[in-house]
Formats: structure tokens, sequence, C-alpha cells
């Protein structure tokens, strides 16, 4: 069974919607989905717990989750939106039941081979110095940035898993962006050379 | 990278994001990890198509359910029979039946004008004797539709539809006509917003391609001019009275919030930083005063602030606590004036369409609950009659009787469904003084 969910390109062209109806009843569909969205729905776990342990187990739960109640579904709104919503859900009940946050681990512990040692540590200080500050934005603010910047939704869709109007993610995103490199002039003002 | 996202932010912000979506993409998912989730999916995948009980056993615990899902219905029907739908504001005398109103309504006593309503893609004006409405673009030829707006006088209504990426503005009339083209495949790009100038020559509208600049037209279809803004518009631009002006609701390098630029000068101000919505703003209808909302996040409190334009005062007309849930405060939306510029109503809530309408008197006299668990709501031409949208029926209240229960307009009009995008507004044909 395993192998099904390497089978990446049985459905190249089709649609979330459509690959979600499928998914009811064919395995290969919902593995095409997971495919798709696991890392989007990583990163927006990793982004708000700054710790991969967690991150991992949330995004399990939010596959599985999604799995269970993929039937309902029902193509009114895109996938990765519904897809984020839980994730959204399991995150709240994660930080309602584990007030204590650490700090970010490991998520760089994976190697990039062709990135000089010096650009990694560079890389690791500027992500660690944006999530620290994501945690002092306004928390909606800090949402929007992370649906749309790490999990990679658009406006639209960052707005239905926030219940707003696509202008009022913009607006939460500019001001966000804003509030941001305030907090991290020199991470996000500066480049690498 | 999502250069989609990336194209639609200010060049000012662009590094800052692109450095954010770098900083994205050094998050990576084990190998490990992926697997061993892959592999616990599909495990999980087998288990639940797999019949866990007998057909017989399935059959008893369906009924079982299906009996307690029936008990469960009648007695909430009971309950809901038993509360009055909607209301739960003005006083706590018993509700009495609106038979007076309705037959008023539908004669045309009362709640006079047309009343407009958009739903996902269809537009649609009440019919003559408000028993329903009747969808404009039967035809579908207006595309994706994104605004719609009432000329001051009532009687023309613009709409802003798009096909393949083409931007189109229609009118029609009160009647219900055909929408005619006054802009048809335009090369501006994908069209957000309508708006009318005071006086009904001119509409504002502006795409979703280049946000920074505004365009003014005729409304015969000439005369087209673009005004560079030198800043980011997000949403729902108007003309100020004197039409010399817009406000919007934007962002520069520096800031975000509800702006004013001069079409003459292309001068800058800010009027507040606190206003988060594109509908969160609305002219008195003599053109002499401004009110918004602000979400003072810091307080936690919305304010509903009226602006004497030209003399600059300010003037806070309520206040309303935004408890904040775990990651948001609630939106408010929809603001607008009465007819005869002695109140506002708007809804405030966390859902698009689960919200409170509040009522306010200008006159400071107080600030009053109308209904919860709608949203979208508009005032009749006469100031008798708020409309608005719950569960997707159009219902009216009559605002003159303190006992009144809503009257069932028509159910919104099915139109066609679209899976990523909801427009539901409401909106009264009311005639402006000029």
């Amino acid at each position: 069974m395993t192998t099904l969910m390497n089978n990446k390109t049985q459905y190249p062209s089709m649609d979330d919607a459509h690959l979600a109806q499928q998914a009811r009843t064919e395995p290969e569909a919902f593995a095409e989905l997971y495919h798709r969205h696991l890392t989007s729905v990583f990163r927006y776990h990793l982004a708000h717990t700054g710790n991969t342990k967690d991150a991992e187990d949330l995004t399990s739960q939010t596959f599985m989750a999604a799995l269970e109640g993929i039937d309902s579904y029902r193509g009114t709104g895109p996938y990765i939106a519904w897809l984020m919503g839980i994730a959204s859900r399991k995150r709240l009940r994660y930080f309602r039941e584990n007030r204590l946050e650490v700090p970010l681990d490991a998520a760089l512990q994976i190697p990039t081979p062709s990135l000089p040692t010096d650009k990694a540590a560079f890389q690791r200080l500027q992500l660690d110095q944006i999530l620290g500050a994501l945690k002092h934005l306004s928390q909606d603010r800090a949402e929007a940035l992370i649906l749309c910047f790490f999990s990679e939704l658009s406006f639209t869709e960052a707005g239905l898993v926030l219940g707003k109007s696509e202008a009022a993610v913009k607006m939460l995103i500019s001001r966000g962006l804003q509030d941001l490199r305030t907090r991290t002039s020199l991470v996000l003002e500066v480049d690498y050379e | 990278m999502n250069k989609d996202i990336l194209n639609q932010l200010p060049a000012e912000e662009q590094n800052a994001a692109s450095k954010l979506f770098s900083a994205a993409e050094t998050l990576k998912v084990s190998p490990t990890f992926r697997w061993d989730l892959e592999t616990q999916l599909m495990e999980k995948y087998k288990t639940k198509r797999q019949p866990a009980r007998g057909w017989y056993t399935k059959f008893a615990m369906n009924v079982g359910w299906a009996s307690l899902a029936v008990g469960a219905v009648l007695l909430l029907s009971w309950m809901i029979r038993s509360l009055v739908p909607h209301i739960s504001a003005a006083t706590g005398t018993t509700p009495t039946p609106a038979i007076s109103f309705e037959a008023d309504v539908r004669v045309g006593n009362r709640c006079q004008g047309p009343l407009a309503v958009a739903h996902n893609y269809s537009v649609a004006l009440t019919n003559q004797d408000k028993t329903g409405f009747v969808t404009l673009d039967e035809q579908q030829t207006i595309g994706e539709l994104r605004s719609l707006a009432w000329s001051p006088n009532g009687k023309q209504l613009a709409i802003v539809g798009n096909t393949t990426g083409t931007g189109n503005i229609y009118l029609t009339d009160s009647t219900g006509g055909p929408p005619q083209p006054v802009l048809a495949n335009s090369e501006l790009g994908y069209l957000m917003d309508v708006a009318w100038s005071r006086d009904g020559k001119q509409l504002l509208t502006w795409s979703l391609q280049n946000n920074t600049v505004v365009y003014v037209m005729n409304t015969d279809g000439t005369g087209l001019a673009e005004f560079p803004l030198g800043m980011q518009l997000f949403g729902a631009p108007q003309f100020t009275p004197d039409s010399e002006s817009i406000i919007f609701y934007g962002a520069d390098s520096t800031s975000a919030g509800l702006f004013e630029v001069s079409l003459d000068t292309m001068q800058t101000r800010m009027i507040s930083s606190l206003v988060e919505d594109e509908s969160n703003y609305a002219w008195s209808p003599d053109g002499t005063r401004l009110a918004y909302i602000e979400m003072d996040r810091d307080l936690v409190k919305a304010r509903l602030i009226v602006d004497e334009f030209e003399a600059g005062s300010k003037t806070v007309l309520a206040t309303l606590p935004i408890l904040k849930s775990s990651y948001s405060i609630p939106d408010s939306a929809n603001l607008s004036w009465s007819p005869d510029g002695t109140s506002l109503i708007f809804d405030l809530g966390r859902s698009i369409t689960d919200r409170a309408i509040y009522l306010v008197h200008v006159d400071g006299t107080g600030l009053i609950k109308l209904a919860d668990s709608v949203y979208a709501p508009t005032l009749s031409a006469d100031g008798d009659c708020l409309a608005y949208i719950s569960n997707k029926q159009v219902f009216l209240l009559d605002l003159t009787s303190t006992t009144a229960t809503p009257l069932l307009l028509a159910d919104l009009p099915t139109g066609r469904s679209i899976a990523d995008y909801r427009l539901d507004k409401l909106q009264w044909g009311v005639e402006i003084s000029p």
C-alpha cells in the first residue's frame, strides 16, 4: 500500500477539488493530495510551534483528520483552505493544551549540501529572528503571514481560513510585514552576499 | 515562492516578503517523517474503508442514530418555534405578527425602492410586490461579479463583472432591465469595485493588476482617465462629495488604513490608521460627514467615528468591545447611513455569514443591537426597513416598531455556485440630496 503513496504522477493535471472527490474511494488520490500539501502543512505548524517534533505531530494529526473527514469536504471552497482550517484547529488545541512554547530547534539541521556553512548559519539566524518576531505580532497578522508565506496560500485562500475578505488579508499582510520589518530590521532589510 | 503574492505587494514590501519566502523555504520535511506518515495514512485508509461490523449491526446502529436525530430535530424545531427568530434587541415586550407590515411592504407603502442583491456571481432586484428576486443576468453575461453600487438618485445600478480577465462595467435601471455595458472588455485588467460621483456623472474603479492607480470615467463610458495614487489600494475607493479627491482603504510604505488622495495634486492624507476593512466607511447623505469604524487593538475596542470632514472635528459615537479569540478580533463591515442621516448601521462578527447588526443614533442617544446571526444590512429609502441576510434568506425588519418580527422577503437567488468566492451583499436604491 505504501507504494501507492509514492506514485506522484498519476493525477498530474487534476485539480484538488476533483482529487478530493476521488480520494473518498481511491487511496492514490488521497496520496496525491498528501504530496501536494505536506510541506505547506508542516511549515505552518513549524512556524507556529518552532519545534520540529511538535510540528510533525500536528502535521500527522492534520492529515489523519483530513483522511477521516474527506467525505465531508464538499468542494465548495479550495481544498487547501479546508485542509489549513483543520491545521488551524489542531494548532489551537495544541496551544490550549501546551502553554509552553519551545524555541526553534532542529528544523534546519537537515543539511543543505550546496550551502556554505556561514550562509547556513545566516539562514538559521534569519529564521530564528523571523519566527521569534512572529510571536510578538498580533496573532491574526502572524497567522496571515504564516498562511501566505510559509504555507503559500493565496490571499483568497488565506481569507477563507481566517474568515476574512481578500482585502482584509492584504491589510493584515501589509501591517504584518511592517511590524516584522521593525522587529527584524537587520534580517529583512540586509541582503546576504 | 508564490510570485502571485509577491507581485501583489508594493515594491517597498517585496524585499521583506521575498526574504520571508526564502526563510520559509529553508524549512524542510524530513524524509523519514514523510515516509512514516505516508505509511500511517495508508494503514488508516485501509481501516477506514474496511467494514468494521456486520451489516445487521450497522443497520441497527443506523436506525438508532436516525431515531436520535429525528428526536433531536423535533425538539429543536419546537424550541425554535417557541423563540423569536433573530431578534434580540430593543425591548422585552412580546413580539406581534407583522401582518400589516407585510401588507404595506407588498403594496409598496413601506420599504420603497429597489433592493439589489449580489449572491455568488448573480445580481438580482426585488420584484414589484417584493415577493421575490428577479435575476438581472439570466444570460450570464456579467461574468465574475465583484461589486455593485446604486447611483446617487437611486435609479441606476452599476455592476462590475469580469470575463476571462477583462473588466466590464454595466448599468441597469431600477426596473431591472438587462445590464448594458458602459466599459466592455477593457484592458484595465480584473476590475474590483465601482463607485459613483455625487452628481451621478462619473464612475470610479480600479483593477487587481495595477492597484496603485484608479480609473475615472463618465457614465456613458467616455473620458476614461487614470490617476496614480503613489500607494497601494486594497479596496472600495469612493469619491469625496466634491469629487476632487477619493478615499480608500490601502497602504503606503510605512502605514496602512483609510486614506484620502487628491485627484488634482495627488496629495495624500491618512484619515485613520485603525480602519481595517473596505466597507467600514461611508459618507453621510448630505456629504458633510464621513463615518468610519476603527478597530483599536490596544484598547480592544471598536469605535464608530463621525468625522466632520471639512471642519476636521471627530466624534466617537459608539464603542464596542472586540473580544479577542485565540488569534483574531472580529470584523466590522457594511457601514451605512440612514437616508435622513440620523443613524448608522453596521455588522460585527467573526464569521462572514454570522454577525450581529447594530444601529447607532447620530445624536448620541444610543447603540442598539438589532439582530444576531445575520449579515449584510441595508436601510430602505424611507428609513423604515432594515434588510439583511440570514441563512441564505433575505429578511425585512420594521424599524418603526419595537415589537416587530422579521418578515421573510425571499430566498437568496440561487445563482451560480462559486468554489472560492463569496459576494453576499444587499443594497437599497436610495435617492440622496444632490
